[in-house]
């Protein structure tokens, strides 16, 4: 059978995984793959990123290194851009003109960073001036940790996920850092106001400064970055800018081969575009409406196109992807997921705020099922409440239930040592204290070992460790401090910083 | 030093009593049979103190293993199907019956049309006789065994990394030693009692232990740190793991590099294996995920053994190579008191999947795709190699490929009651229906034998000799305590007629076990599981051998990998394991999880559980267990019935409340057959290497019934 050539353009985390998918699924037997990226090298995880920035070898992140493609029989075309596509002729073009055949493609050329048009952001011939960056490549992180040495003094543009990653990173490195975000707190699109608050606080305390409801107007210079000056008249010296201010699909290849383009490549729900022969995926690519700027939505498009292309189930569709977000900072515990504000009347919202602790936990329910949540410092839910999001899992009648759910580890609790009856070592323990000393004895007292008698060897090694001591008077004292135990309530933890005002 | 256990008063040692092993599980506890007289029970069963592995303890199903010898349903002369009943036969009349129709069929359907089932339940005599006789008397490939149900999977990458695959490689007292422990799947507290002691040792010298299970079970109450995860994830949490692992720098880059191969392909494809995907597939905090590598990380020593959990999926062998991955990347493989193990199953679990009545395995771990394998074993058995079938099909395959469709017409069991044990169990008994010749070799008549044209009788383990290999590698003698009763054979015996009658005498005219076991060590000699230097008489006065031991003069192999690994170039090997979703997920028609285990009270299929009285009073049926939330979303009381339905087949079942269990996962214990099977509803996907079926996960829906009429 003549393969069919299939060629994907873009080699980042999409492509990544509809390689993997497609392997599972036997598909480089149907297709004689191609994938062309703009990156040197083989395709990486691109949320690790803030490990290649913190120091890590760039290889430490490398999903695929180009052997992977020799391996399995795909072509990598790497440090080449791709221009457009004729999807008439159904050829690819990169930059140096070159062209290749394919009869299917895919666009993965997923999205770009936003780079708002600061005054003296760029030179005259429109580069990034030196000292300013972009975060979103190997490249970008190891430029940056060239520039950066300890001591400098960095501005981060954007307190959402990457912009708060970069920021604690680079604080790590020994830089004075300070984010400026533009809304008045930050990660608003995962947090309300609250919980960007309690962040706030979280970061400030790992050193980081932050200036919320503030942007940047120019940054200044003679050739390097000297300083940024920021929209209320504030100028702060700096040695260097990263822009973290969201992303946007890239779409430069596709409105060049005339694919329909909205905010994204618009695709329906098989992941193809209108034009025969070619699908888009990941962030790129506009599904009802949406795109993505996450990786999850991304895996998913990736095994349902895989399914598609295989056909071991053509029949799969993506139905869009719901939002589960872990700020992934050490020290900083954040989840959100689905909605932040209630959407309709019938919304039912549910807080729990511990100020001196600062924690917050929020939920959003809708007829009985969560629709949202938002935990900051206390994340032991996250998990199961993710699972009820995902599913759709009808909620108890007291969400609380959920959201405080006993954490699944537990601390050891009291052993039971017969089985049968459910008897207790402390139960045990007392037998022998009132004077049990021997199995029968202690069989008598508490039906330990009367049933199927596995344990009358333990209680058996339990006398004979036990009894000595405990007959002695000094084992009265030994179940009264037992008890107090039991009813002493531990000191509550104390707070790690001196108490501030409340926001 | 604490003094030794006192113990209940063993009687008087005398020619009475004698030391044998019980007949269930792969823990094989010592114990003294007493024979008495009188007005007391006739025999008599204490736990035995010296034997080092259950050192005096044991369970109830030891306790009460007696029960089964004189029982009053137990079978004392062949039956053969004769208009539509069994009814009583000669052993001659059954055996030439038997002789006959397998000379008929293979006649008209070829060899392959002829095949057997064993069990992890047989001696290793018997194992080896088995595979023999199917291979060299019915010429057929088709031999497989309940083993796949068991530890395949753990067999199958522990083959894959370490190059072997014995159990545990070391012996279970070790885990007192180690530092951290992680038990994987397993509810060892229930199913193998005898064996916590060691588990409870470890914990007062101030070890961790972890427990993964999505019950919080009677082991995972012991636990420092429990992990509840969502049914079928566990090789995702397993990459999770060794993601966290290389991100906090707890590999072991010395031992990686001098002991290992592999290792950068799974470190590149666990990196998408973060904390956050994981918690979301688990259900398990990213915050538990990392005290959980920690734990096992930074202790001096750790181990983790699995059990069913995790190795009964159907990707049960990516999943115990996930584990394996793990304790060689954190350098514990072959390290005092550290490494990966597996807690086998059946009696001789262990034994039973090393002598050849595996379809694709020849005495000694032999492969019998392997030409210079096939050669060593053809010589032993007097045939030419060409001779030898090749593989066969595996267990559950073989019993889906039963009647005309499938191509298998005749079918002899032995030691397993597969009617209840096989996954989408309602086809399987379907399949069993449609059988020219189904010959059942069993005590009982179970559930299997009721759709048998032929029943043998056979003796019990007390009544037999032979030996086991325990899940440690160590290998057992069970001593016969009294002759069988009057009117059955052993299966060496009726193997032994059956090739006689089949004009084969040569080289299965046997006169006891301990010529088959002669005949067996000399079948291993330089394989993997090498036996060749053991014999009765060492055996029973060493209280067991590992294996490998290749010579008279070798004391055993207690522990492995110390130095190096059995493969090419004696390193382990990492394998990559991306995960995937179990086969079947809930959806919006089936939306809860479905999963099963066991009760301390019986064992596998309950064929001999069941009929003990003592268990069935404690244990008289399967309960659902239940949350008490879920319960209250579908409208059920305590004790009230819920008819759970897969897309296989619907369950009427009483319900237990338990808080212990996730909301979203029903569990049900698989020891009932008839309607209360668990196994009518699980899944019959298959592990692609080991063959392994998921029956730890399939997605079920369900409604409270208050009638009978109810279940239309």
């Amino acid at each position: 059978m003549v393969r069919k050539k299939l060629s994907i353009i873009g080699n980042g985390m999409g492509t990544c995984r509809l390689l993997d998918e497609l392997a599972r699924r036997d598909g480089m037997r149907q297709y004689e793959i191609t994938v062309f990226g703009e990156e040197t090298g083989g395709a990486y995880n691109r949320i690790l990123l803030s490990r290649v920035l913190a120091g890590e070898s760039p290889d430490a992140i490398v999903t695929k290194p180009p052997e992977w493609y020799e391996r399995h029989g795909v072509r990598l075309v790497h440090s080449s851009r791709v221009t457009r596509i004729d999807t008439l002729r159904r050829s690819v073009f990169t930059e140096d003109e070159q062209s290749r055949r394919y009869d299917l493609a895919v666009l993965a050329t997923g999205s770009q960073p936003l780079a708002p048009p600061l005054e003296g952001m760029t030179r005259a011939d429109g580069e990034l001036r030196p000292g300013v960056f972009v975060y979103r490549t190997i490249a970008d992180c190891l430029r940056m940790r060239q520039h950066a040495r300890v001591g400098d003094c960095a501005i981060v543009l954007g307190g959402g996920l990457l912009g708060l990653e970069a920021a604690k990173v680079l604080s790590d490195r020994g830089l004075h850092v300070t984010v400026v975000h533009v809304a008045p707190t930050l990660m608003n699109t995962q947090l309300d106001g609250l919980a960007g608050e309690m962040l706030r606080g979280q970061i400030e305390r790992c050193g980081i400064f932050v200036r919320v409801g503030r942007t940047v107007e120019s940054v200044c210079g003679d050739e390097s970055v000297e300083g940024v000056v920021l929209d209320d008249g504030t100028a702060l010296p700096a040695d260097m800018v990263v822009l973290a201010c969201g992303v946007r699909p890239r779409v430069e290849v596709a409105r060049a081969s005339a694919l329909p383009v909205n905010k994204g490549i618009v695709v329906n729900d098989a992941l193809a575009t209108e034009v025969p022969g070619v699908y888009a995926i990941g962030e790129c690519a506009e599904h009802r409406g949406r795109t993505y700027g996450v990786v999850a939505p991304v895996w998913e498009q990736a095994e349902v196109l895989a399914d598609v292309l295989t056909g071991t189930r053509s029949q799969a569709r993506y139905v869009g992807s719901k939002l589960y977000t872990r700020l992934k900072v050490a020290g900083i515990d954040v989840a959100s997921m689905g909605l932040v504000e209630p959407e309709i009347e019938g919304d039912e919202v549910l807080q729990v705020i511990e100020e001196r602790r600062q924690t917050y936990r929020k939920l959003v329910v809708r007829g009985g099922r969560l629709l949202g949540a938002t935990l900051v410092g206390n994340t032991a839910a996250a998990a199961t409440l993710v699972q009820h999001f995902d599913r759709g899992d009808p909620m108890p009648d007291d969400p609380l239930e959920v959201l405080c759910a006993l954490r699944s580890s537990t601390a050891a609790s009291e052993r039971v040592v017969c089985t049968c009856h459910k008897v207790t070592a402390t139960a045990i323990r007392e037998a022998m204290v009132a004077g049990a000393e021997s199995v029968a004895a202690i069989g008598d007292a508490t039906r330990a070992g009367t049933g199927c008698g596995s344990c009358k060897g333990e209680l058996a090694q339990l006398l004979g460790v036990h009894a000595p001591h405990d007959r002695t008077p000094a084992a009265v004292p030994l179940r009264a401090n037992r008890q107090s135990a039991s009813t002493t309530t531990p000191a509550p933890p104390l707070p790690q910083r001196s108490a501030e005002p409340a926001a | 030093m604490s003094p030794r256990p006192t113990l209940p008063r063993i009687h008087p040692a005398s020619e009475q009593t004698v030391k044998t092993h019980c007949p269930y599980c792969a823990f094989q506890c010592g114990m003294h049979v007493t024979t008495t007289d009188g007005d007391e029970p006739a025999l008599r069963i204490a736990p035995d103190p010296d034997f080092p592995v259950n050192r005096g303890q044991m369970c109830i199903k030891g306790f009460t293993s007696s029960a089964l010898l004189d029982h009053p349903s137990r079978i004392r002369t062949p039956l053969l199907r004769r208009g539509g009943a069994l009814v009583p036969a000669s052993w001659e009349a059954a055996l030439d019956f038997v002789a006959q129709r397998v000379q008929e069929i293979a006649r008209a359907h070829g060899a392959s049309s002829v095949a057997a089932f064993g069990s992890g339940a047989l001696t290793n005599e018997k194992a080896y006789l088995l595979g023999k006789f199917v291979r060299v008397v019915l010429r057929s490939p088709n031999v497989d065994y309940n083993g796949r149900y068991c530890m395949s999977s753990a067999a199958a990458g522990q083959s894959r990394a370490f190059g072997v695959d014995r159990g545990l490689p070391f012996p279970v007292s070790d885990i007192a030693e180690t530092g951290a422990l992680m038990l994987w799947g397993s509810n060892c507290a229930e199913t193998m009692p005898p064996i916590m002691q060691w588990v409870l040792a470890q914990k007062s010298r101030g070890g961790s232990l972890v427990v993964v299970d999505p019950r919080r079970t009677e082991t995972a109450r012991l636990a420092t740190l429990h992990l509840a995860l969502t049914p079928g994830t566990d090789l995702a949490l397993a990459n999770g793991l060794l993601h966290l692992a290389i991100a906090h720098r707890l590999v072991d880059v010395e031992y990686v590099a001098n002991r290992t191969e592999e290792f950068d392909d799974v470190r590149r494809s666990v990196l998408t294996s973060d904390p956050a995907t994981v918690e979301r597939l688990t259900g398990v905090s990213a915050e538990d995920q990392l005290r959980a590598v920690r734990l096992i990380a930074e202790a001096s020593s750790s181990m983790v053994l699995s059990g069913r959990g995790p190795e009964q999926q159907s990707k049960g062998t990516d999943t115990v190579l996930a584990l394996i991955n793990l304790m060689l990347a954190l350098g514990r493989v072959g390290k005092p008191a550290s490494g990966y193990g597996c807690l086998t199953g059946q009696g001789n679990g262990q034994g039973g999947r090393e002598h050849g009545q595996k379809a694709d395995q020849l005495p000694g771990y032999r492969l019998i795709e392997d030409d210079a394998d096939r050669a060593t074993v053809a010589r032993l058995w007097g045939v030419e190699p060409d001779a030898l079938p090749r593989k066969g099909k595996s267990a559950y395959e073989l019993l889906d490929a039963l009647g005309p469709e499938g191509g298998v017409r005749a079918l002899l069991v032995l030691g397993s009651n597969v009617a209840v044990a096989s996954p989408h169990a309602s086809n399987i008994e379907r399949k069993l229906g449609a059988l020219d010749l189904l010959v059942v070799c069993d005590a009982f008549l179970n559930e299997t034998a009721a759709a048998a044209h032929v029943v043998l009788p056979v003796a019990q383990w007390a009544e037999e000799e032979g030996t086991m290999t325990n899940l440690e590698g160590r290998v057992i003698v069970r001593n016969r305590v009294r002759p069988p009763p009057p009117g059955v054979k052993t299966d060496i015996e009726i193997l032994g007629a059956l090739a006689r009658r089949l004009g084969v005498d040569r080289g299965f005219d046997f006169d006891s076990a301990e010529d088959v076991f002669d005949e067996l060590r000399r079948a291993t000699a330089g394989a993997r599981a090498d036996y060749s230097g053991m014999s009765y008489a060492r055996l029973r006065e060493t209280r067991g051998i590992f294996w490998p031991c290749p010579s008279p003069e070798h004391p055993g192999t207690p522990r492995l990998f110390a130095e190096t690994f059995p493969r090419p170039g004696g390193r382990a090997r990492f394998h990559a394991v991306p995960y995937r979703p179990a086969a079947e997920l809930p959806d919006p028609e089936y939306p809860f999880y479905f999963t099963t285990g066991r009760y301390k009270e019986h064992y596998n299929s309950g064929a001999q559980t069941r009929r003990v009285d003592a268990l069935v009073e404690a244990k008289p049926e399967p309960r659902l267990e239940i949350h008490p939330r879920l319960a209250d979303r579908l409208g059920v009381v305590d004790g009230g019935k819920l008819l759970v339905e897969s897309r296989r087949g619907a369950v009427c079942f009483a319900v237990i409340f338990s808080a212990d269990i996730r909301a979203d996962t029903l569990f049900a214990p698989f020891h009932w057959g008839g309607k209360q099977a668990a196994n009518l509803l699980t899944m019959p996907a298959l592990d692609p290497t080991s063959r392994m079926p998921e029956f730890k996960v399939c997605a079920v829906r369900a409604r409270a019934i208050s009638s009978p009429k109810d279940v239309a």
